[in-house]
């Protein structure tokens, strides 16, 4: 049984790796060619970027900053969206007051706030907010979701033993939900890329965003690649992780 | 332990706008301390209701209930009763040791180890405490969810079809198991239960409801003498006494 799973796994790796390889394989055949134009280069021009000293270390600090960005806009966030579920959970009179209050902070489009933030926050905060706010609705929603999602025999079986609703929610909500917070959390991982280079955008001092937009007005095809890469490169490293996560959530607590 | 009143209880249901439907009426039912008492009756005919009304979990359309005296809900705010569900209801992110300990952290006390030990010793899980709920059989979590009902030393113990998913070998050692923790505890007890056989085995009385709406239809006095034994089970008189119940529930 474990023999044939471990097979199984061992084709499917295979398969994805034959799958990347082709994948890159097209790419370099297509852009060297020159049928696709000048505005796709060939991957060994991208990887000559990665390979030039001054150049990577320029890409090496952006993602730092932008990574800070995202990382602190996301914690900022994912906080702010736990606690205003949990508060939404103690005080059911609140419930549908902040539902709606977020659900109209998501409908805002955040692009359109942003001037508003560089004049309250500064440029170099810009984009941790705009990280923050995404994530704070899509785990405010996970959150409350999976807090409402313990099995009912539980509840009443803890009501029967005395439990008080504070009790209820540090024993058994708050556990019950983690596997749907981790799924929120996934999701997020990527609103927050978004939110902290779009927030870049608008004049912060670093950052991959700003290395995009120089590459974008100086038309350095091969640098803005590069640097596309490596953003697709750190969202997908974090789902993955995530995805990780998941499956440990869903087996402990589920 | 508890003496429990009920005194001309009905509860019922709104469907919708304009249906309602009556679970229980006009029950009379009164239980001395220390008595086990089996509900038994076709499906849907209120025994899960009225247990839980006994537990505070919801609340009469009509009469009242009285535990040692005071509203059901008193017993449950002073941790004093215990309780075992069909779905054994186990906490899946905790182990083993750590359900059965948890009514302790409810009640705001500190985890009494050597209580928790005796537990597991007297429901046989000794060597499972750090085991998780998925990882042990039906049997096995039905046996700690009794362990964790039994973890306060209640005064009152409500078990509503705690065996009601196992197969029949299992649910007699189970049966003859509650009924050794009983004996030493004389703990006063309300057992729901679907099998005709487990209610008489186990119960002092046997209360038969009828269906829709559930009202009392009979109460038998069993009276075979403690420890019962799988001989008991199989005398002229447990048969005779399991055909009348059959027969009153049939009816």
């Amino acid at each position: 049984m474990a023999l044939v799973a471990k097979r199984a796994r061992l084709r499917d790796l295979l398969y994805g790796a034959i799958g990347f390889i082709a994948l890159l394989s097209a790419w370099q055949a297509v852009s060297a060619s020159g049928i696709a134009g000048i505005t796709v280069p060939p991957l060994s021009a991208v990887w000559k970027v990665y390979e030039t000293g001054p150049l990577s270390a320029l890409l090496l600090r952006s993602a730092a900053a932008t990574v800070r960005s995202a990382v602190v806009g996301f914690g900022f966030g994912a906080l702010l969206g736990i606690a205003t579920a949990m508060v939404a959970r103690l005080l059911p009179v609140l419930h549908p007051g902040l539902d709606r209050l977020s659900v109209v902070l998501n409908a805002v489009p955040t692009i359109a706030l942003a001037p508003i933030f560089i004049i309250l926050a500064g440029r170099e905060l810009t984009p941790t907010l705009l990280a923050a706010i995404p994530v704070f609705f899509i785990v405010y929603v996970a959150t409350s979701s999976g807090l409402s999602a313990s099995a009912p025999a539980h509840s009443a079986m803890m009501t029967a033993f005395g439990a008080h609703r504070r009790q209820l929610l540090f024993y058994l909500d708050l556990p019950a939900s983690i596997p749907s917070l981790i799924s929120g959390f996934k999701v997020s991982v990527s609103a927050a890329m978004i939110g902290a280079i779009v927030g870049e955008w608008f004049g912060a001092p670093a950052g991959l965003g700003v290395v995009i937009l120089n590459t974008l007005e100086n038309f350095q095809v091969a640098l803005m690649w590069a640097t596309v890469l490596i953003v697709a490169t750190i969202s997908l490293v974090g789902y993955a992780l995530l995805t990780l996560a998941e499956r440990w959530a869903e087996r402990r607590f589920a | 332990m508890s003496a429990i009143e009920i005194d001309n209880v009905s509860k019922r249901f709104r469907l919708n706008r304009k249906q309602e439907v009556v679970a229980l009426n006009g029950i009379n039912l009164s239980i001395p301390s220390g008595q086990f008492v089996s509900l038994i009756g076709p499906s849907g005919c209120g025994k899960s209701t009225l247990l839980h009304l006994v537990a505070a979990l919801e609340t009469t359309s009509g009469g009242r209930i009285s535990i040692d005296g005071e509203p059901p809900d008193a017993l449950r705010e002073k941790h004093q009763l215990g309780i075992a569900f069909q779905d054994h209801a186990l906490l899946p992110w905790l182990t083993i040791e750590a359900n059965i300990a948890l009514p302790f952290r409810i009640a705001g006390r500190a985890v009494d180890d050597a209580r928790i030990r005796e537990l597991i010793d007297l429901v046989g899980l000794r060597g499972f405490e750090e085991a998780r709920p998925r990882q042990l059989s039906g049997g096995m979590r039905q046996r700690a969810a009794i362990a964790r009902s039994l973890c306060l030393d209640p005064r009152l113990l409500l078990l509503d079809e705690p065996f009601g998913a196992l197969d029949a070998v299992t649910r007699r050692s189970m049966n003859v198991e509650l009924q050794r923790i009983w004996t030493a505890s004389k703990l006063t007890t309300i057992l729901v239960t679907h099998s005709v056989d487990e209610a008489i085995f186990l119960a002092d009385r046997v209360v038969v409801l009828s269906g829709r709406p559930g009202r009392i239809a009979e109460i038998i006095d069993v009276s075979f003498t403690r420890p019962r034994t799988s001989q008991c089970t199989r005398s002229e008189e447990f048969h005779k006494l399991v055909d009348r119940l059959t027969l009153l529930l049939e009816g």
